[in-house]
């Protein structure tokens, strides 16, 4: 399952934990981790597998359970849950992202909050009579 | 030339009241293009100007491989305390390379690290994640993700989510990620040109609100938009959200939506008081680019006729 058509691109561990939280997923029930492997495509060792499942475990995105000598894995999380929490490791890891990710939320100092209280209250509709003003105005924002 | 060789490095100063300016009277998307184009030509500036005078400081250093004739006296006239000067040159234009060299990494790092975080998910730009910590973020490279969490989801209505998204979709489809990157380069290059910095990242913000106000039809519930979002990530612990206090005061952001929208004319007229002020900071900025630039192109003459040729 080498993507892109077979273009020999060493993958990275986020990439791999992804393909296998999405080969569980795919499969009915509980799974070794040779199963896993044998669904990934074979060009993956068996100890990366079992690597991979392990810290999908510390995350809490995986359950295992014990069968004799090996283990059973289940997925207890999607890929977007696995998505998220390495988005969350990402950013809480970056400093300085300002340069990179423009956000939509921007926390706010403690003094602004009831600044910022008393703006949206005057905003609510029906309070303030500016509404109609702003609204005209509105159509008048051309490039 | 005398003490004009080190105009370029202090000039950026000067940016600091058409960066007040522009962001309280220009129409964002005029503000973030202009405030951008002044930074980068200061910044370019003001590192020229290191390098000259890091060659200055070079050629007097026994054993360098420069020209002989570059440690004439004449050279060394033209700059004033050269030997000081040229020693402290040397060391900040490395740390100018350092820093700008970390800022462009990471960005590639960012990017890339977070493209992979969300390459397992379907759709092409929207990525919504499972997360009880509410964030949003535009994401450059190839054609843009908007990453969004349901924890903010939720805490809005729809046609406040609305505005989230064209919010966003307005970041990517202007590339401001390039304004953003700019600006923090040059910030890096010239310490004085952080204040426009923090006003390039400020009118980036307002650009995308008034991009949003327009495609939603309605500028209070962008308004709403940016202020619950706002009140929803006041409490939450992770750092990251505290990290970007810096970013931009929502406040301000809500009551310039609150307020009718900006006139789409690029510049104020010249006979008003805020227009006079804002064409006479323009001049300004423009006068200390020039004179940057003619600062080093002036000791770069100087440099070129000490060379034997």
């Amino acid at each position: 399952m080498v993507r892109d058509g077979g273009r020999a691109r060493r993958r990275g561990q986020g990439e791999l934990e992804g393909q296998v939280l999405g080969a569980l997923r795919e499969a009915e029930g509980p799974v070794t981790a040779a199963w896993v492997q044998e669904r990934l495509g074979g060009d993956l060792a068996y100890t990366t597998v079992v690597t991979i499942l392990t810290r999908l475990l510390a995350k809490d995105v995986v359950a295992r359970e014990r069968q004799g000598r090996s283990f059973l894995w289940t997925p207890t999380a999607d890929v977007a849950r696995l998505a998220a929490l390495r988005m969350r490791r990402l950013l809480d890891g970056e400093r300085d992202r300002q340069a990179v990710l423009a956000s939509f939320v921007t926390a706010l100092p403690p003094g602004d909050e009831q600044v910022l209280r008393a703006l949206l209250d005057a905003a609510e509709p029906g309070s303030v009579n500016s509404r109609k003003t702003a609204h005209t105005r509105d159509g008048g924002t051309e490039d | 030339m005398g003490v004009f060789v080190f105009l370029p490095l202090v000039l950026p100063l000067s940016a600091w009241p058409v960066a007040r300016l522009a962001e309280g009277h220009l129409h964002p998307r005029t503000a973030t293009r202009l405030l951008t184009a002044v930074a980068v030509v200061m910044a370019v500036c003001s590192t020229l100007c290191l390098a000259l005078l890091m060659v200055v400081g070079t050629a007097q250093l026994p054993g360098n491989p420069l020209p002989d004739g570059w440690s004439d006296p004449e050279v060394r006239a033209a700059v004033p305390h050269d030997e000081v000067a040229g020693r402290v040159a040397i060391p900040a234009l490395g740390a100018v390379a350092v820093a700008c060299g970390r800022t462009l990494w990471r960005h590639r790092r960012v990017t890339r690290r977070a493209h992979r975080a969300l390459a397992a998910l379907p759709g092409p730009t929207v990525a919504v994640l499972p997360d009880s910590t509410p964030y949003a973020y535009a994401l450059p490279g190839g054609r843009g993700r908007i990453v969004v969490t349901t924890a903010l989801l939720s805490g809005l209505a729809p046609a406040e989510r609305r505005a989230l998204f064209a919010h966003e979709r307005a970041h990517l489809a202007a590339r401001h990620h390039r304004h953003l990157l700019a600006a923090h380069l040059a910030a890096r290059a010239n310490p004085f040109l952080r204040p426009l910095r923090t006003a390039v990242v400020y009118t980036a913000e307002r650009w995308a609100d008034e991009e949003a106000a327009r495609a939603v039809g309605d500028r209070r519930t962008v308004a709403r938009a940016i202020g619950k979002a706002a009140l929803l990530s006041r409490g939450t612990p992770a750092p990251t959200l505290a990290a970007l206090a810096a970013t931009g005061p929502v406040p301000r952001r809500v009551a310039a939506l609150l307020a009718p929208a900006p006139a789409a004319r690029t510049w104020p007229s010249a006979f008003t008081a805020v227009g006079l002020a804002a064409w006479g900071a323009a001049a300004g900025a423009l006068m200390s680019a020039m004179s940057s630039a003619n600062s080093a192109v002036t000791l770069f003459r100087i440099l070129h006729s000490a060379t034997p040729l």
